[in-house]
């Protein structure tokens, strides 16, 4: 097999309802055949992130964001150069995709093109199951992530 | 200077594991008050246990810290083998330690290098540092990566692993599986030993700490997946005894218990493990503390960094050991038949014991559950490190004396996430 040259990266806790987009559309996309597609699932933890997307030239990114006013379930694609720099950071659980980027930055361990996909939470809250407006924006979700990867 | 009032508040920590906040108070040169403020949400992980399957512990507890999920799974397996009266032992029991090192290499790296080290080096987070010291951050990664590569073999991922279970294991690896392992392990030895020379070459505050130390301790080897309890006052006692002598209390400035341990203050972690256990370290572990000047005991906790490195070094080894030693199991699993009873179990998580007890009914659904986690039983002990620390230091400035404060709470490697989360600190002069 080949080294992968794109990695699919979920993001966040399937424990927390929304949170749970990540590894939803990473389990929706891992049994396709996706040849040197890297699929991986992580909680975002900066130095999972920069494994996760070690040696490939695209790197596209799936997590939930909590907006004010939110519109549960609208998707936002942001490539890594738009990424606002990191706010504030307090523990390890406050670390995100912006750290991750910052030291990837620094350590020179950055993928040629980074996409992060984003889509608006209705619930972060302890428990399972996506909200129904997230649940419907799922396969227009792996449209787009197949798309980005030029499989469809 | 005859009336006056500074008060240090630090509203939200950083680098450390969750969230939480530091009040101090200073009046006329004494300190009033020090309270380490944990704010985040209680999360009833022992009420929601109660009425779930004996079986369930393993998988619910892990989540409940991403950090250091094995040894949750360890404490909450041992628990109810215990009531079951069901005790793991041979490969099954060195796989569980395997596992187990894999998560104080990976705990331990995370912490020494992106949480810890930028303090020593006056950095403000490891990001600024690597920008100064890729090759450093760098080293850091990889041993961080030697510890999540066991848990990915072991645990089937490196993040609350999902390959444990009551009993033992779903899968357990063949020989040929670990051989490549071992190498990758060999070569993170050298690094962990670069890295006690390293962390070894800081400056370190001086501050002595005084209080009683407990930790667990292992026949023949480093206390870290099972064991009975030992505290530097001499006390020792059966894990079966843990609820007469360490006892927790509400304070209203933390959703996180306060421990005491037959009414005192007292610590656990790795300068408590260091001083109980340090002549059961391997030959390389122990040549490499004596070098960095550790003698048999420590009780700088500025100086944990420097005995969390000799562990990691300590955990190669014991994993290289292990993996040499390995011969699979017949059975991934023992059968773990339900029964009326309680069970206690404590292992040493990377910051310190972690103490599970649960009450089975005969079908095996939990009645009661008590989960003691490291932080809250150091609360009290990191409060009274920096109540002296600041009295100590009372002509730093403010934001000296600030910086110095939470460098001492690292010092502890707090999870609030797990003890609940933590932490913010402010600092006032009036």
């Amino acid at each position: 097999m080949s080294a992968p040259w794109a990695a699919v990266i979920g993001v966040g806790n399937e424990f927390r309802h929304d949170d749970g987009i990540g590894p939803a559309l990473v389990a929706a996309v891992q049994h396709r055949t996706l040849p040197g597609v890297r699929v991986v699932s992580t909680d975002g933890e900066p130095t999972g992130l920069l494994d996760a997307w070690a040696d490939v030239t695209l790197a596209v990114v799936i997590d939930a964001v909590v907006c004010e006013p939110a519109t549960p379930g609208r998707i936002h694609r942001t490539a890594v150069d738009e990424l606002p720099p990191a706010a504030g950071t307090a523990g390890t659980h406050g670390f995100g995709i912006s750290d991750a980027v910052e030291l990837g930055r620094v350590l020179d361990r950055m993928p040629r093109r980074l996409i992060v996909y984003a889509v608006e939470a209705a619930n972060v809250s302890l428990g399972l199951g996506l909200s129904s407006p997230v649940a419907a924006a799922l396969p227009a979700l792996v449209d787009a992530v197949l798309r980005e990867l030029g499989h469809r | 200077m005859t009336h006056r009032a500074r008060q240090l508040t630090v509203s939200s920590l950083a680098r450390v594991e969750g969230e939480g906040a530091l009040l101090i108070t200073v009046h006329d040169g004494q300190v009033q008050r020090a309270a380490l403020q944990i704010y985040e949400p209680p999360r009833f992980f022992e009420a929601f246990l109660r009425g779930r399957q004996h079986t369930e512990p393993a998988d619910i507890t892990a989540r409940i810290c991403g950090i250091c999920p094995v040894a949750y799974q360890m404490s909450a397996c041992q628990a109810i083998e215990d009531a079951c009266g069901v005790r793991i032992d041979g490969p099954l029991a060195d796989l569980r330690r395997l596992l187990y090192s894999g998560e104080w290499i990976s705990s331990h790296a995370l912490h020494i290098y992106l949480l810890h080290a930028p303090d020593f080096l006056g950095y403000p987070d490891a990001i600024s540092l690597a920008q100064d010291h890729r090759d450093i951050v760098e080293r850091g990664l990889a041993l961080k990566k030697a510890g999540n590569a066991i848990m990915e073999l072991l645990g089937g991922r490196a993040i609350h692993p999902i390959n444990v279970r009551l009993g033992g294991f779903y899968r357990t690896p063949s020989r040929a599986e670990l051989a490549p392992l071992a190498e990758r392990l060999r070569r993170a030895l050298d690094a962990a030993v670069t890295t006690v020379r390293w962390v070894n070459s800081f400056e370190f505050p001086d501050l002595e700490l005084d209080h009683d130390l407990l930790a667990v301790r292992q026949e023949h080897r480093y206390a870290i997946d099972r064991g009975n309890l030992h505290a530097t006052s001499g006390l020792a006692f059966d894990v079966a005894d843990f609820g007469a002598h360490v006892v927790e209390e509400q304070v209203p400035h933390s959703t996180a218990l306060h421990a005491r341990l037959d009414g005192h203050r007292y610590l656990a972690g790795p300068l408590a493990r260091y001083t109980l256990n340090s002549g059961q370290l391997s030959a390389t572990a122990r040549q490499v503390a004596a070098e960095a000047g550790l003698g048999s005991e420590c009780r700088n906790p500025f100086r944990s960094i420097v005995v969390r490195a000799v562990e990691v070094v300590y955990a190669l080894d014991e994993a290289l050991r292990l993996i040499a030693e390995y011969e699979p199991p017949e059975r991934p699993f023992l059968d773990v038949p339900p029964r009326a009873g309680i069970g206690h179990g404590v292992t040493e998580a990377p910051r310190g014991l972690l103490y599970h007890r649960y009450e089975l009914d005969a079908d095996g659904l939990i009645r009661s559950a008590i989960i003691i986690p490291p932080t809250s039983q150091n609360q009290g002990a990191i409060e009274d490190d920096l109540r002296r620390l600041v009295a100590a230091n009372l002509d730093l400035d403010d934001q000296r004396l600030t910086a110095l404060c939470e460098q001492a709470i690292r010092n502890y490697d707090p999870c609030i996430s797990c003890s609940t989360h933590f932490l913010q600190l402010t600092v006032q002069r009036r």
